[in-house]
């Protein structure tokens, strides 16, 4: 169960604890000062502001222990966590019972705060643990009131608040305490039993999810198998017919030549596909894709180099701006060409004749920001969403450029979040389209 | 004429280029595995050695290219590598420690290779080779 518990970010559960601990030293000291000041009823204020400075204290030192310990706990199998947690509310527990005992004892209403820690116990740890902390809090309860109510302890009335001293009323502390100790176990039950369900749920969920993953990989390899089979086949075709329709194996009349053409004309576009299928499904399946320092100016030299006879027959020009001092980053080079030469190339496909391409790298502190701008087609509005699915084409795209696969953004994407980074688009339907990569240095 | 060696397993692929690389009058032998590979380049001691990457195994090739580098007797044989530039960096195969040049091929084209191309990468390693 602690891996279990871990996983859900107990830790972070614990920096919760933390914040609540704040919240609650402020409606201490709010209800501490309206007793003072509006209901005018004397109590021993010094040891209640005492323990507040106590608890704040405290609060304090665990938020930095927590900060130092940190990763230490993160490689903890969640041992340690629960240990930690299960002292803290220990701690609350007595700060909570202090408190009570220099504000009245059994008269006041506020021990019935005591649930809020049943609660936060039987969503965070076991149902045991809640049961042992329960059992803490009813004995430190009963301590008090037998205290109280022996004469070891000064009781400190409410007076005003309630009309006669009841700290020596043996019905009303019989009704009290029963009252108090059935609605702990109770609380703590039902907690518990809302959060074994919902854990329960969830860790179901979570295998149906890791089943679903398991799927969906045994269909990548499915389609990896396929598509390789396809290329080779495809590729020994092209590399038979292409020499013959070069004329290499001799002269061909026009409608020989004609017909082979298109027949390479074809093979290309389907092995384009093939290949763009066999790559995203590749980047898929890895584990992980291996990374090295490179220049990110040369690479994109050589993404433009690849686009600009495209945009030049449609009197383009790629205008490239790139902040002073961007160089080298961590990834994988060719993906990063690739991807860039990509954007660009759709750019110059969507864009017509005379419009304008630009690709901006910005250097912003912690990650690089490559943008690339088009005027043109641009993007329907609602489509925007689909435009990084697989084989997802926007419907204006298709209209006007009949080939494509759909596949390039979707491989852009993989590319992008294999290097822990973000990609998105801006786009305006018929004023153009910024796709922007958020890359970490 | 230089004599050129293409191992690769697919038939069709090396029939293809040998039509090719017959109208340049190059001499064109071939082998259809790595092993078979590696006793034509004693044998026939070819000018180039034209290699296919996924023969038996996913890269049968590039055991070849190391084993021909490695020897001294055919390290100085340019190989010409089919595969593509995905293959050769990208995923499947990694960098090996201590391995400085890691891919020991002179050049690479991948399937399937424009006639063009093929002739005038085979043209420029027997010039340098």
């Amino acid at each position: 169960m602690p891996g279990f518990q871990k996983e859900n970010g107990l830790i972070e559960r614990v920096y919760w604890l933390i914040r609540l601990r704040w919240l609650a030293l402020a409606g201490v000291i709010s209800a501490i000062l309206s007793t003072k000041l509006i209901a005018g009823i004397q109590l021993p204020f010094r040891a209640l502001y005492f323990i507040v400075l106590a608890l704040a204290i405290y609060n304090l030192l665990f938020y930095l222990y927590l900060k130092l310990a940190r990763k230490r706990l993160f490689s903890d199998s969640g041992v340690i966590v629960t240990r930690v947690t299960n002292i803290q509310i220990s701690m609350d527990l007595v700060f909570l019972a202090g408190l009570i005992h220099f504000s009245g004892g059994i008269e006041n209403p506020f021990i019935f705060y005591f649930i809020f820690h049943m609660i936060i116990t039987s969503t965070l740890l076991s149902r045991r643990e809640s049961f042992i902390q329960a059992t803490f809090a009813v004995f430190l309860f009963m301590l008090i009131v037998w205290l109280e109510y022996a004469g070891f302890l000064e009781h400190h009335c409410l007076r005003g608040f309630v009309l006669d001293d009841l700290h020596a009323n043996r019905i009303y502390i019989f009704g009290v305490s029963f009252v108090f100790i059935s609605t702990l176990y109770l609380a703590a039950y039902m907690a518990s039993s809302i959060s074994i369900r919902l854990k329960d749920r969830e860790k179901s969920l979570k295998e149906a999810n890791l089943l679903l993953e398991e799927k969906d990989r045994i269909k990548s390899e499915y389609v990896l198998r396929v598509s390789h089979d396809i290329k080779e086949h495809l590729a020994a075709v092209q590399s038979c017919v292409e020499p013959v329709a070069r004329g290499i194996t001799g002269a061909l009349n026009n409608a020989q030549k004609d017909l082979l053409d298109r027949a390479v004309e074809r093979t290309n576009k389907l092995l384009f596909f093939v290949k763009a299928l066999l790559e995203i499904t590749r980047i898929k399946l890895s584990k992980d894709i291996s990374m090295e320092y490179f220049s990110l100016k040369k690479t994109v030299d050589s993404a433009i180099a690849l686009v600009e006879e495209k945009a030049r027959v449609k009197g383009m020009e790629i205008a490239l701006r790139m902040d002073p001092g961007v160089d080298m980053i961590y990834g994988a080079e060719i993906y990063i060409e690739e991807t860039i030469a990509n954007l660009l190339a759709n750019a110059v496909k969507y864009t017509s004749e005379n419009g304008k391409i630009s690709l901006d790298i910005k250097d912003r502190q912690e990650t690089l920001l490559i943008q690339i701008s088009d005027t043109g087609m641009g993007i329907p509005r609602d489509e925007i969403s689909k435009l990084f699915n697989e084989f997802y084409r926007a419907t204006n795209a298709k209209k006007t450029v009949r080939e494509g696969t759909g596949l390039g953004l979707a491989i852009a994407r993989q590319v992008v979040e294999r290097h822990k980074g973000k990609i998105w688009v801006e786009s305006e339907e018929g004023r153009g389209s910024t796709f922007s990569i958020s890359l970490p240095k | 004429m230089a004599k050129i060696l293409i191992i690769d397993d697919d038939p069709d692929i090396v029939e293809a280029m040998k039509v090719v690389l017959q109208t340049r009058d190059y001499k064109v032998i071939s082998a259809a595995s790595g092993e078979e590979g590696l006793k034509k380049v004693k044998a026939d001691k070819p000018d180039l050695v034209i290699l296919d990457i996924m023969m038996e195994k996913d890269d049968s090739g590039f055991d070849v290219a190391r084993e021909l580098k490695n020897n001294p007797s055919s390290k100085d044989i340019p190989i010409l590598m089919l595969t593509a530039i995905k293959e050769k960096t990208g995923l499947d195969f990694k960098k090996e420690a201590g391995d400085e040049v890691w891919l020991p091929v002179d050049d690479y084209v991948e399937k399937p290779m424009k006639p063009e191309e093929l002739l005038s990468k085979v043209e420029k390693l027997l010039q340098t080779g």
